[in-house]
């Protein structure tokens, strides 16, 4: 019988406020901890395969994407394309930094990113989910897993 | 000096350009390895190349070990600013040519260290 292994929360969280820090803290810090329904808005994912196999998600309301977007391009005006890439880059770094927590060798996939929604396999359980607040808006990130791995 | 910026995010292009022309360098772009093949090909060789792993069409790795096959690039310097941070991932790299290894998330003062290591700044100005 095979074990699922899963990141803990509290290392998800780490990575999740060590990116933010990074990139998006000054005056805003990321509140962790505090649920808030997420608007459809953006939403990102990596998915990883080999030793460990899951997918790694963000969602944000459309406005948060876009101040995403602005501070780390560092424009005033944004546009679809913009946003898709900065919040692609999100996913991107929080996923690495997930697999890195897990049983490798593996391999991170380039983000999906959608306006909306992205699609999750039928297979797979959502392991952790890290509810935030950031510039007065809440967000999301998820780590799935594939069911049986 | 100039460093060629080399990563399929606009994003993080631009956070590692805001940060190396804050130190003084002219900077070039490329979203993939290949494009930034183009670059060096076409005579635009960098002191310093930022680069990302996993991109489409040519990954980082991949662009290092083409850099490091012509002895005529020899003295540009190779900095990897990636999210893989598999041990494995790493010496690979490094065994293929690549000077340096910084893992992503970052700070500015992460980059300019890396860089005084490798002689390539000083004092917050280039070398």
């Amino acid at each position: 019988m095979s074990t699922v292994v899963e990141p803990t929360l509290t290392d998800v969280q780490m990575v999740v406020e060590e990116v933010w820090n990074s990139f998006l803290g000054g005056e805003d810090p990321l509140v962790v901890g505090a649920p808030g329904e997420v608007p459809t808005g953006w939403s990102a994912a990596v998915t990883v395969t080999g030793a460990w196999e899951g997918m790694v998600s963000v969602e944000l309301p459309a406005g948060t994407a876009e101040e995403v977007c602005r501070r780390m391009l560092g424009v005033e005006e944004t546009h679809d394309e913009d946003v898709a890439d900065a919040v692609g880059e999100l996913v991107n770094m929080i996923g690495g930094n997930v697999k890195s927590l897990m049983p490798g060798p593996s391999v991170l996939s380039l983000p999906v990113v959608a306006a909306g929604r992205v699609a999750r396999s039928s297979d797979t359980t959502e392991v952790c989910r890290i509810d935030a607040w950031w510039a007065g808006a809440p967000l999301q990130v998820c780590v799935h897993v594939h069911r049986g791995h | 000096m100039h460093a060629l910026i080399i990563d399929d995010s606009r994003a993080m292009r631009s956070i590692l350009r805001r940060i190396v022309t804050d130190l003084g360098f002219e900077t070039l772009e490329a979203g993939h390895g290949q494009e930034a093949l183009d670059h060096l090909e076409a005579g635009r060789v960098p002191d310093l190349c930022l680069i990302d792993w996993n991109m489409p069409v040519m990954d980082g790795y991949t662009f290092v070990t083409k850099v490091r096959e012509n002895p005529d690039w020899r003295d540009v310097t190779l900095m990897m600013v990636t999210t893989e941070s598999e041990h494995g991932q790493i010496v690979r790299a490094l065994a293929a040519g690549a000077h340096e290894y910084v893992i992503k998330p970052f700070t500015p003062d992460a980059i300019v260290d890396k860089l005084e290591l490798l002689g390539l700044v000083q004092g917050g100005v280039p070398a």
